[in-house]
């Protein structure tokens, strides 16, 4: 070990780099004409936002594909020099959360006063840009084997014939799935006791709580079980893909819905780009892009034309879905969930 | 002759301190030395350490320690602690016996076929994230080709025993290799003269083969362990109930945006990796087994006897669920959906090779192709400089090399956010600009570079540690003595001793850039496409005819760059043979 004192040397010196402070960044006032997307949908759907930004507007786009959840990690890492300036798709919890931690920058967009209110936050944190319906995707092949119908309601969900024959996610690893949760919830007038006790009776059913909110459908589609919670977009999209079998029903008690949000990211390098993104986000045109990269999800703003393969937002039962609180009580719920449910044996 | 070679093998175990093999300590150190230890110890600094050191410190800031008496208090996180024990010994064992017994048929045995099996057993070696985990649901799940078509049974793969099915088949490649250059290099004269004093067969296996292998077996047992419990794409395709603190670790980041309770599961999961290590160093440490003193002698005796062919049956029976598996990747990529519309389809891989997919071919094949060679020449260095040269720090420098895969790769991935994302300052002067985004420099693609080559040392250092340990030092004492410095030695004794290891650190190494996700997948940028974010978004969306196609393209081109890595560090001779004539 002849350098003895070469090693701590070595590490000190390292470190002495490493630890240099990171200087917040400077207000950016200047705008190069650009717009970096977070983007939390798929990579077709993203790709097609944001050349279709470009083509209308003029403004130079580019994009990179995050989860919500990596979207939040990467803008909170780098909240001192932001690299994004639009978070564009995926889940409000996301964004909600992201509010919560300072993140983003408050924008009424004059385009938002189209979008009802229970697709948006009041305060102009974010703005909804779609909306995906909590359903059931069931494989009519699978179940006519057993001589059952897709279900219609939460109820026929507990038919003791579907055992280990449902398909949901867990809700603390899947927004579906915990949108399928705050659901029951609010089914049950918020009494959470009496919502966990219909999971507890749909245990039995299911075969797994699987990690990602969109597996139940592939599930669904192999004909490993008759019937998943899934999104109803999910199970459209995956039918497309080659699975005839698949049909979308709704519960009749009424249903839970996501919304996917666009935001202005707080002291983004190009805030006035940024802007007309978001103003752009809302139009009817920009929803209608969806559906031509197999991405249903139906459109927050009423002017917008639905494709039928879309949920018809209008004729469906919805809750009223409050987001805030099913923020607020998730992680009381999840753990809740996992104690009491998930480790039951399914008997 | 064969007395001095009776002394240092098997036969006897014995002490460092009865007849140290390593060269003498506390002597003055050689300039190339210390700038190899200056330069290893920086990359493991900025590679590894640092980042993770961002992250813990995450996990142990007071606002995490509630989150510790919470773990260890609910018996829901405890089951998965024990769930991930459970899964890292189960892919260790099965994974190092299934490399065992591929380089026993293709060292040993004397079978028709073996080049065919050689080249099966290195397929897996190219797993792209959810390819064999999907290919596996699809043939033996629930509803399984061959489950359920063929057996008619309903067997349900999700959970613990489809977990240590995929991770044990995707893995085992790197424990083959290992070994089967560790067969290969071992001295035929040792089993000879066993024979002689009237051993059987099995005896010699027992008693000779087996203890000679032990510190092969050992290393990739545990870097089997720590992969298996750090991996994340396939505990979230086929994990069903059974979770394991990796993809925890993951989930709390994408469904629960919780960083801190992230950071305390990848913290807790790095315990028992440590655990591992530490014991494998203290078990391995005591006893010294070095067989290849540069002159084997005598020849392989192969097996002819009946006892080859139920050996061999096993290693087809293996092959050929590996063949499935992958025909039923490349077969999905080209048909519409695979298990259920068989028409042929070329638009899949139109979209990977023309469309869309080309970018990310591209910018990915180019990133791994320069961080493969820095990733190999690091790996077999500190291995070196570990196993050699520093014998009591080097314990330190070989572990910090292993960090690389002991993290869950999204841990990773946020320490580097976290430590490189903002540029640094020291007062005014910036000594340290932004290496992660697009805005970065060279549009972030240092970042992911970097990411790529920590996560692929360790595949190099393992092997090169297993060769190395082996290698009794004699040699490099002489061409020391004869006035060579410890570089040139290295160069050109060592190194031509333990090319097998660098074969396989490079070719291991240049898979596990192609195919890394959970790290790369936080660190792309609107500049840097990379093929398995785009595999992710397939899956993710069901489109599995896509997925597979890329997963095809990816492998063929993994299997390219293997050829490459051969033909250019092939070139080199079998020194120790030829230098074993020499020798006497």
């Amino acid at each position: 070990m002849v350098p003895r004192y070469l090693s701590p040397s070595l590490l000190i010196a390292g470190a002495l780099v490493l630890s240099g402070c990171a200087r917040a960044a400077g207000t950016a006032t200047a705008d190069a004409g650009k717009v970096v997307v977070a983007c939390g949908a798929t990579e077709e759907w993203c790709a097609a936002m944001t050349s279709a930004f470009t083509a209308t507007t003029g403004i130079k786009s580019e994009f990179v594909r995050l989860s919500s959840g990596e979207a939040l990690a990467r803008i909170q890492a780098g909240k001192s020099d932001p690299e994004f300036d639009v978070w564009h798709g995926g889940p409000a919890d996301g964004y909600a959360a992201a509010a919560g931690h300072g993140l983003l920058e408050s924008y009424l967009s004059p385009n938002a006063a189209a979008i009802p209110g229970r697709y948006k936050a009041g305060d102009g944190a974010w703005t909804g840009v779609y909306v995906g319906v909590l359903g059931f995707c069931a494989n009519t092949e699978v179940l006519a084997e057993k001589r059952l119908r897709a279900p219609e309601s939460w109820q026929s969900l507990l038919d003791p014939a579907l055992k280990q024959d449902v398909g949901i996610a867990h809700p603390a690893t899947s927004g579906t799935a915990y949108t399928a949760l705050w659901t029951q919830v609010t089914l049950h007038g918020g009494n959470v006791d009496q919502a966990l006790a219909y999971m507890k009776r749909l245990h039995p059913n299911v075969l797994q709580y699987s990690k990602s909110g969109a597996a139940p459908a592939q599930q669904v589609a192999r004909g490993e079980v008759g019937v998943g919670v899934v999104f109803s977009h999910d199970c459209v999209a995956t039918k497309e893909q080659g699975f005839p079998d698949l049909r979308v029903t709704f519960p009749s008690e009424g249903t839970g819905y996501e919304v996917g949000g666009v935001a202005l990211i707080k002291g983004a390098h190009d805030p006035v780009s940024a802007k007309k993104y978001i103003d752009w986000a809302l139009t009817p045109a920009a929803q209608e892009i969806g559906p031509s990269v197999r991405s249903y999800q139906a459109p927050t703003n009423p002017k917008a034309r639905r494709s039928d393969k879309s949920a018809d937002l209008a004729a469906l039962k919805l809750i009223d879905y409050d987001s805030t609180a099913a923020g607020e009580r998730k992680l009381e719920l999840t753990r809740r969930f996992d104690a009491e449910i998930a480790k039951a044996p399914k008997s | 002759m064969p007395g001095s070679r009776g002394r240092t093998g098997a036969v006897r175990t014995q002490s460092p301190s009865e007849d140290p093999p390593r060269a003498p300590r506390r002597r003055r150190r050689e300039t190339s030395v210390l700038v190899a230890i200056i330069a290893c110890v920086a990359l493991v600094l900025v590679g590894s350490v640092f980042p993770i050191g961002a992250v813990l410190g995450t996990a142990l800031s007071p606002q995490a320690w509630p989150r510790y008496v919470e773990f260890f208090t609910s018996s829901v996180d405890l089951r998965i602690l024990w769930n991930t024990l459970a899964l890292g010994v189960l892919v260790g064992l099965a994974g190092t016996a299934i490399g065992f017994l591929f380089a026993f048929v293709q060292a040993r045995l004397d079978v028709p076929g073996k080049k065919v099996l050689h080249l099966i057993a290195l397929m897996p070696v190219v797993s792209p994230p959810f390819a064999v985990a999907t290919a596996t649901i699809v043939l033996f799940g629930r509803r399984g080709l061959v489950t359920h078509e063929l057996f008619g049974l309903e067997y349900d793969i999700y959970g613990l025993d489809g977990l240590v099915f995929v991770l044990s088949l995707s893995l085992f490649p790197v424990a083959y290799l290992g070994l089967l250059g560790m067969m290969h290099s071992l001295d035929p004269a040792m089993e000879e003269a066993a024979m002689t004093l009237g051993a059987s067969r099995w005896r010699v296996f027992r008693t000779v083969m087996l203890p000679l292998l032990a510190p092969g077996l050992a290393g990739p047992f545990l870097l089997l362990f720590v992969e298996a419990i750090a991996d994340l794409a396939n505990p979230l395709v086929v994990s069903g109930d059974y979770t394991v603190l990796a993809s925890r670790a993951y989930l709390a980041v994408t469904g629960e945006y919780d960083t801190t309770s992230a950071a305390v599961y990848s913290l807790i999961l790095l315990v028992p990796s440590i655990g591992v290590f530490v014991a494998q160093r203290y078990w391995l440490g005591r006893k010294v087994r070095t067989t290849v003193t540069g002159r084997p002698s005598g020849t392989v005796h192969l097996i002819t006897s009946w006892a080859r062919w139920p050996v061999l049956a096993l290693a087809v029976l293996v092959s050929l669920v590996i063949v499935a598996l992958y025909g039923t990747v490349i077969v999905g990529g080209v048909t519409r959906v695979f298990g259920v519309d068989h028409t042929l389809t070329f638009t899949h891989l139109r979209e990977v090779l023309l469309g869309v997919g080309q970018e990310a071919l591209k910018d990915t094949t180019l990133l791994a192709a320069i961080a493969t060679p820095i990733a190999g020449v690091f790996g077999l260095l500190i291995a070196w400089l570990a196993v050699r040269h520093l014998p009591r720090s080097g314990g330190w420098l070989d572990f910090a090399g292993t960090l690389g895969v002991a993290v869950p790769g999204t841990v990773l991935g946020i320490g580097y956010l976290l430590a490189y994302r903002p540029s640094r300052y020291v007062g005014d002067l910036e000594v340290l600009p932004g290496l992660v985004g697009g805005s970065a420099v060279a549009g972030g693609a240092v970042a992911i570079v970097l990411a790529y080559v920590v996560r692929s040392v360790p595949a190099g250092l393992r092997t090169g540690t297993a060769a190395l340990s082996q290698l009794h030092p004699s040699l490099e004492e002489a061409s020391k003595g004869l006035g060579a410095g410890p570089l040139r030695t290295f160069r050109t004794i060592t190194l031509p001793l333990i090319r097998p290891a660098l074969l396989t650190g490079l070719g291991y190494g240049f898979a596990r850039c192609m195919t890394s996700l959970s790290t790369i997948i936080l660190l792309v940028t609107p500049g840097t496409h990379i093929i398995t974010s785009q595999i992710l978004s397939a899956a993710n969306t069901g489109r599995y005819g896509v997925a597979f196609a890329y997963c095809t393209v990816l492998t063929a081109l993994v299997l390219a760059g293997f050829g490459i890595i051969r033909l250019l560090v092939g070139r080199t001779t079998t020194l120790h043979r030829v230098s074993g004539r020499y020798a006497r």
